[in-house]
């Protein structure tokens, strides 16, 4: 039998629906990089001669600062640091306290249907769209500055996204275990403590972890606003370009979140 | 053979041993004994909590917004967005390369896979109102150190997102191109961007939402957008435009999550 030679020179071209899709996100990419450049035209962004003086008066402080780390303020940075740690933990605290009811209030299997989980979705929906930081200024003018504004508006901030990830959590219960105790007998009450919170406990506390390493990044950065933490001497520091000392402050704060977050993390696949 | 029965058998019901219970005994102890301390060093109280809720809830009485600092409040909004989508796209563009250095699969070799990661790791654990506040000085205030600021934090967590996404891909698409003599870039090219990139759009759409709630803040640092304003309006205690801003800021912020929620559901 002779064999069809195969013809090299003929790829068949992609489908229609295909090149539809390809010419689509061809257009797509232009229309974002025009926006783009439209945005870069029409902002108010400084002159060059601006950024040049800018860069000659601070740049180079600013690297011989960062080569050569003031040791002076280490112990200040290292204190502040622990500071901010606190808050974080207390923070992340009572945001998993307050966002483990509002999470079985805002899961639609455990309520039974989605009208009924509708009031806690939104709510939570409402407390995440406010950044942190807003919280943190409306209770240090509320309350005055310090470390317990700083908590609050962690703690407030946390339900939102705990909430909505810990009611995600429910939502996706094996139901069998459930069924089993009702087919035995037991009631709701049986049901919630024996089937659903054995079930979201261990990615309970992997969440609560990861919000505790948010929570940090947070906290370093809440005295900015006047909400304690390591944030308000780098502050003071900045306003007097003491780039030596901000170098040091900065090396603290990422020596402990990078060592928290690996530990976290470490937990955290032990754990899930 | 006897097949072990899970009533009657008493090793059937698996038990930690005393090693992993201790562990995690001694793990809950660790978190108790930090919770003690903190609330001890940072003079936290129930009493604390208390009076925060009064003064809290006392305060956005006093919000109640003045309609007329509207006008006010679009300019600096729009700017807002912006640095925010400047940032978004710049960080992206930026970041595309490092993500395929930063994982295993597609990297070049293991110390430059090392340092890439080490990089991603050190940027990463820098809070972009941080970056903001140390740029704002150095380059001139205004829209630019925002821009610049959440340009990085961008590019270092989708480098770090989409890597993960990137090791745990699909080997036989990579191996097939290998094997027809293709090198590492057509591998990512024709391997791995086709399976990634519905995941990689939708981490895109996730940090855009991050940079817009990220660009309302870093005014207050001198990095533009909103929060410039917003830091005018708390030092003349204007309450009133306060309240109206944090609305405004408010629904456009709530209006652009629920956008992109409903894009990536979409995606994935």
């Amino acid at each position: 039998m002779p064999r069809a030679k195969p013809d090299l020179g003929l790829i068949p071209a992609a489908p229609a629906n295909v090149r539809r899709t390809q010419w689509l996100l061809v257009a797509v990419v232009l229309a974002m990089v025009a926006l783009a450049v439209f945005f870069l035209l029409t902002m108010n962004l400084p002159s060059w001669s601006r950024v040049q003086t800018g860069l000659e008066r601070n740049a180079l402080p600013l690297l011989r600062g960062f080569v050569n780390p003031e040791w002076g303020v280490f112990e200040l940075a290292s204190r502040a640091m622990l500071e901010t740690l606190f808050m974080a933990v207390i923070g992340t605290a009572i945001g998993g306290l307050l966002a483990f009811p509002m999470a079985f209030l805002a899961a639609n299997n455990l309520l039974g249907s989605r009208l009924l989980a509708f009031p806690g979705k939104t709510f939570l929906v409402g407390v995440r769209t406010f950044p942190e930081i807003l919280f943190a200024i409306i209770f240090v003018a509320a309350m005055g500055p310090g470390p317990v504004a700083g908590i609050l508006a962690m703690g407030i901030n946390s339900i939102g996204f705990l909430g909505k990830i810990f009611s995600d959590v429910v939502e996706g219960i094996d139901p069998g275990p459930s069924e089993a105790i009702r087919a035995a007998g037991g009631n709701d009450l049986h049901v919630f403590f024996y089937s659903v919170v054995p079930q979201v406990l261990p990615e309970f506390a992997s969440y609560l972890l990861y919000r505790f390493e948010i929570n940090l990044r947070a906290a370093s950065i809440l005295g900015l606003v006047g909400a304690g933490g390591i944030g308000a001497p780098l502050i003071q520091r900045l306003q007097f370009r003491r780039w030596d000392e901000i170098s040091m402050i900065m090396i603290v704060i990422v020596v402990v979140i990078i060592v928290v977050d690996t530990l976290s993390s470490s937990v955290r696949r032990r754990l899930v | 053979m006897a097949v072990p029965d899970p009533v009657t058998d008493s090793a059937a019901p698996l038990r930690p041993t005393y090693a992993v219970r201790l562990l995690n005994w001694s793990t809950w102890a660790v978190i108790a004994a930090l919770f003690v301390v903190s609330v001890r060093q940072t003079g936290f109280s129930l009493d604390g909590i208390s009076r925060g809720a009064v003064d809290f809830v006392r305060f956005f009485g006093r919000l109640a917004p003045d309609w007329t600092a509207l006008p006010q409040i679009w300019a600096p909004l729009i700017e807002t967005l912006q640095i925010a989508y400047l940032a978004t796209i710049f960080g992206t563009l930026l970041g595309l390369p490092v993500i395929f250095l930063a994982s295993r699969n597609t990297t070049v070799n293991g110390p430059v896979m090392w340092v890439a990661r080490s990089i991603l790791t050190v940027l990463r654990s820098i809070p972009d109102l941080l970056y903001a506040a140390i740029l704002a000085p150095i380059l001139a205030p205004g829209p630019l150190p925002g821009v610049i600021a959440l340009t990085i934090f961008t590019m270092a967590v989708l480098a770090k997102l989409a890597s993960e996404t990137v090791e745990s891909v699909d080997p036989g698409p990579l191996e097939a191109i290998q094997a027809v003599g293709a090198g590492r870039n057509r591998m990512i090219v024709y391997g791995v961007l086709p399976q990634i990139s519905a995941t990689l759009t939708s981490y895109v759409l996730y940090i855009f939402e991050i940079n817009v709630r990220a660009s309302v803040v870093i005014g207050l640092v001198g990095a533009g957008g909103i929060g410039n304003l917003l830091n005018r309006y708390l030092s003349f205690f204007d309450y009133g435009g306060l309240g109206a801003l944090i609305i405004v800021v408010f629904f456009v912020v709530l209006a652009i999550d629920q956008l992109s929620v409903w894009a990536r559901s979409r995606l994935i």
